[in-house]
């Protein structure tokens, strides 16, 4: 029995549940499990395929003690529902893991085919042969990732070293290209964007700071805001309110594009908002449990727009 | 059934706006039923016009295209009340200061008004009736500042048999008109007719007088406001000292002299006059030797009551009270940094009008004798400098001080009248006399007293033979003067106090581009704060003179007395309100809430959902633009309003 799943096993003895991941047998990937007894945790696994935000589910365990497993960007969320008081500190034992950046095992698979164990060593990431380099396929918010260490942890639980992470940030592909457009060719590209929008919801599903759950107002007929019509400018107009209410919030996990079945490019406009509200008030979401986001804040002195 | 009206305000709002077309416009919108231009909605006629047409065409709500909310909105939903209908049902369209006043294109004008009406159309048809609350009100006022205009507001709440709280920063009351020797234009002697109400403030059955104290930090609202009061550590026990001055005598520390403006010196611990209220010694521990690390403890020996305590800590009171009277009065402008060709301070003889007034006060330094500070000589040639830090771009400080020609005239015929040989000059811009006698008083200077009053101003001051050189200008004769000076009195302007500002902030007072705090309106509310139930009285709301500081503190004391003799108050209803069900308990809204107006609470077991405190909300709306799912909203401003009139707008 190995030392991540010894590690499962012993939180046991305070919590009801463990969030954690086992090995999909038919597609060879880690998928999210719900450990129930200690028996049940010999299954855990942790590798870089790892990718969900397991934290989506805790505000939905409000009344059970929960034990969850979390890399330093889900420990981030954890740590922002708390500061929001969404999450009782006391009703949680953070498990964690050192990351060693998650493959987007969709991109993988588009290289190697669908369905086989993918391996993950020494730089390259493998499948039945063919090889293809790690960063290729890494996950886009894992590029200059800096959170290797989770901000929020009761039990360490190994993982990965330092090392094997973070390859620096450097705008590519859609980003290098939406970076360059004007803002009619923006607003052209969000139209193209929304128009294939089904409003499934899943990016809100996904979501794990989006608790509101049955009151979102993305849905909300009172008053209306968007309607539910498959329109662009009203998903564009539903969308833009759930951005809006991510603004200091979003700790950037990237679960609503993972989600979104039709490969809307949502990071965009988060990653965006979070840079503009890194820049205003020095404030990352899921700084830590104690810290107060800054919009939900009132203070007088407030200088971040310059004002005595 | 909506009716709208739209006022022609004479000629405010017709003279660009085509009233007509916009009722007319008005009419063809789905629900109205009555829609019509009237000439002056808020006259009588206007008021009856309306009640008439809700009565016979049965309208259940109402839109008045008029001025501003803050102008009639309250007599407009009293007429509502009064025609049978909920006064809220009503939404006022402001299509004069938003649209008439500032458009000449009739066309444009009366298409925006059109537009804006539209809108309050849409918004009224989700209008809901709401009634107001009544909350309790403490009985008890606050008056901060002890000066002339705090101790007129205390004791005139006080008469009226409402409690009062004078907290007042140093350690006596009376401020500067206790510094003052006389005062224009009867010369009254200032302390002779002052200290008789600061002995009444210390007597009065109904006012705590706290003296070094300060506010330090506000909670609650109009009817309850919770101040924290910080007595500040005086190293003396008031109650047991009698002010026998003992310690001041032997106190071997210098410290300066802030009541005599600098003029004199006074100890480290000292009783700050000999007409001090309290009458109670105070030590300064930044001049004392023992808590410099010496070991001298001379007072403490000395005192016969035992009152001296170093280890006195300060300590905080918190205190409830119905209303607020900021009292906080003004300062002198620090000429020094601004007016480098004057010599920076650095020739002693180069004065300010206040430490003038105290070389002339017979409790001052000199015992009322004019001595000029350098060589203590007295005086034969006097030079006055109106205007220093007032009426002067270049020094940023445009507004006039309003008793700085007639403060000059005044110590110009004290100066003949203690030397009577002596020659005054005054060097003035305009003289500005407009108060009853003032004129009268500032002639008779010149004429009775001999005073030279050159119109200009002073370009140099500098010493030669032991005398000061004042090179000005006379703009009337077109030359140059040259005056040889034993004395300069600088009549330096007046600015807001130190400290007005943080306590501004405190009470939520707004404060004007000078400093000074500003009323709620400048001809109709000139003693209300913006914030309710805090009220102005004095100079902290601009520079005056003592009648019309009496007069106004004597109007913010009415105002108090008012608001708190009723017992209680009624509270809007355009507060948050939670729908719980919906309420995913997040808490938000209670981190952002400035008026901590929401708590929690358990509608059900297992979870919590907030819960709004109507008395303590102030409709600010924070706290619905906070709420994700929009579950708490403001009461007559629901997204269901506002998007409406947004819907409208964009039509």
């Amino acid at each position: 029995m190995n030392e991540f799943v010894q590690t499962i096993k012993q939180t046991f003895k305070e919590v009801d549940l463990v969030l954690g991941w086992v090995r999909s047998p038919a597609a060879g990937v880690a998928v999210p499990a719900c450990f129930h007894t200690p028996a049940q945790a010999d299954d855990a696994v942790f590798d870089s395929t790892c990718m969900h935000n397991l934290v989506v589910h805790l505000p939905r365990l409000a009344g059970k003690k929960v034990g969850i497993v979390a890399k330093g960007c889900d420990a981030r969320s954890i740590a922002q529902l708390v500061a929001e008081h969404a999450v009782d500190r006391s009703r949680v034992i953070v498990i964690g893991v050192h990351c060693p950046g998650m493959i987007d095992v969709k991109k993988a698979w588009r290289c190697f085919g669908f369905g086989k164990r993918i391996s993950d060593a020494g730089g390259r990431v493998a499948m039945e042969g063919k090889t293809v380099a790690r960063e290729e396929v890494l996950l886009q918010k894992c590029r200059g990732c800096r959170d290797w260490e989770p901000v929020i942890c009761d039990v360490t639980a190994g993982g990965a070293t330092k090392a094997a992470t973070a390859p620096p940030a450097e705008p590519a592909g859609i980003r290098k290209r939406f970076a360059a457009m004007s803002p009619a060719e923006r607003r052209q590209f969000w139209q193209d964007q929304f128009s294939r929008c089904i409003r499934c919801y899943a990016c809100r599903e996904a979501c794990p700071l989006c608790f509101c759950r049955d009151q979102c107002a993305m849905q909300a007929r009172d008053p209306g805001w968007a309607t539910a019509a498959i329109d662009a400018s009203q998903s564009w107009m539903a969308q833009l309110i759930r951005i809006s209410h991510m603004a200091g919030r979003c700790s950037g996990c990237e679960e609503c594009e993972r989600a979104c079945p039709v490969g809307i490019p949502l990071m965009l406009l988060l990653e965006e908002q979070n840079a503009v509200i890194e820049e205003l008030f020095g404030y990352r979401a899921g700084a830590g449990p104690e810290v107060k986001p800054p919009l939900l804040t009132f203070n007088i002195k407030d200088d971040a727009w310059g004002e005595s | 059934m909506i009716g709208v009206f739209i006022c022609q305000c004479g000629t405010n709002i017709s003279a660009t706006v085509d009233t007509g077309k916009v009722a007319q416009a008005a009419a063809a919108m789905r629900g109205v039923a009555d829609a019509e231009s009237i000439q002056y909605a808020c006259s009588d006629p206007g008021q009856a016009a309306i009640a008439a047409a809700i009565r016979h065409k049965r309208l259940d709500r109402v839109v008045i295209g008029a001025c501003s909310p803050r102008m009639h909105e309250a007599t407009f939903r009293r007429a509502l009340d009064r025609a049978g209908l909920n006064p809220f049902m009503l939404e006022m369209v402001n299509i004069r200061e938003h649209c008439s006043w500032i458009h000449s294109d009739v066309d444009q004008a009366t298409e925006k008004a059109a537009g804006l009406v539209r809108k309050g159309i849409a918004r009224v048809r989700h209008h809901l009736p709401l009634s107001a609350g009544k909350t309790a009100a403490v009985r008890r006022a606050l008056v901060v500042g002890g000066g002339i205009a705090g101790i007129q507001a205390a004791l005139d709440i006080a008469a009226a048999g409402i409690p009062v709280t004078l907290v007042e920063k140093s350690p006596t009351i009376g401020g500067n008109m206790a510094r003052l020797d006389k005062t224009f234009p009867t010369l009254d002697c200032s302390s002779c007719i002052l200290t008789p109400l600061m002995v009444e403030v210390k007597q009065h059955e109904n006012i705590e007088l706290m003296v070094n104290s300060e506010v330090d930090d506000v909670h609650g609202h109009v009817g309850n406001f919770e101040v924290d009061i910080r007595r500040k550590a005086t190293c003396v026990d008031e109650k047991k000292c009698s002010g026998c001055m003992i310690c001041q005598e032997k106190c071997p520390a210098k410290a300066p002299d802030d009541f005599n403006a600098g003029m004199g010196q006074s100890k480290a611990i000292s009783v700050a006059s000999p007409q001090a209220v309290p009458l109670v010694a105070s030590l300064r521990k930044e001049h004392c030797r023992r808590f410099s690390g010496g070991k001298c403890r001379v007072c403490q020996k000395l005192c016969p009551a035992g009152a001296v305590d170093y280890g006195q800590q300060d300590e905080v009171v918190r205190q409830s009270f119905g209303a607020v009277v900021a009292a906080t009065g003004y300062g002198f402008y620090d000429w020094t940094g601004a007016y480098p060709t004057y010599g920076m301070g650095l020739y002693p003889d180069v004065i300010t009008s206040l430490q003038y007034e105290r070389l002339l006060s017979a409790s001052g330094p000199t015992g009322g004798h004019i001595r000029r500070p350098s060589d203590g000589a007295e005086p034969r040639q006097v030079v006055f400098i109106s205007c220093i830090g007032s009426r002067d771009e270049s020094v940023g400080r445009p507004q006039c001080c309003s008793v700085g020609c007639m403060y000059i005239a005044k110590q110009a015929i004290l100066t003949k009248e203690h030397i009577p040989d002596s020659q005054s000059y005054i060097f003035y811009i305009d003289m500005r006399a407009g108060g009853k006698n003032y004129e009268e008083f500032a002639r008779r200077a010149q004429t009775r007293y001999g005073t030279l009053y050159i119109r200009g101003r002073v370009g140099k001051i500098f010493p030669r033979w032991g005398k000061l050189v004042v090179m000005g200008t006379d703009t009337l004769v077109g030359d140059q003067v040259e005056i040889e000076a034993d004395l300069v009195v600088l009549a330096t302007g007046l600015t807001a106090s130190d400290g007005a500002g943080g306590l501004a902030r405190k009470f939520n007072i707004s404060c004007d581009e000078n400093g000074f705090m500003a009323e709620g309106h400048p001809k109709l509310k000139p003693v209300e704060a913006e914030a309710a139930g805090v009220f102005l009285a004095g100079a902290c709301q601009g520079p005056k003179d003592i009648p019309a500081t009496v007069a106004q503190a004597g109007a913010a004391a009415a105002k108090v007395i008012g608001l708190l003799s009723r017992g209680e108050l009624e509270t809007s209803p355009m507060v948050a309100a939670v729908s719980q069900s919906k309420c995913s308990g997040c808490f938000k809204c209670r981190d952002v809430c400035p008026f901590g107006a929401i708590e929690d609470e358990r509608p059900a077991a297992g979870r919590t959902a907030a819960r709004v405190l109507a008395s303590l909300c102030r409709g600010c709306g924070i706290c619905s633009a906070a709420c994700p799912p929009g579950v708490i909203s403001l009461s007559g401003y629901t997204d269901k309003q506002l998007l409406a009139e947004v819907v409208a707008a964009l039509r």
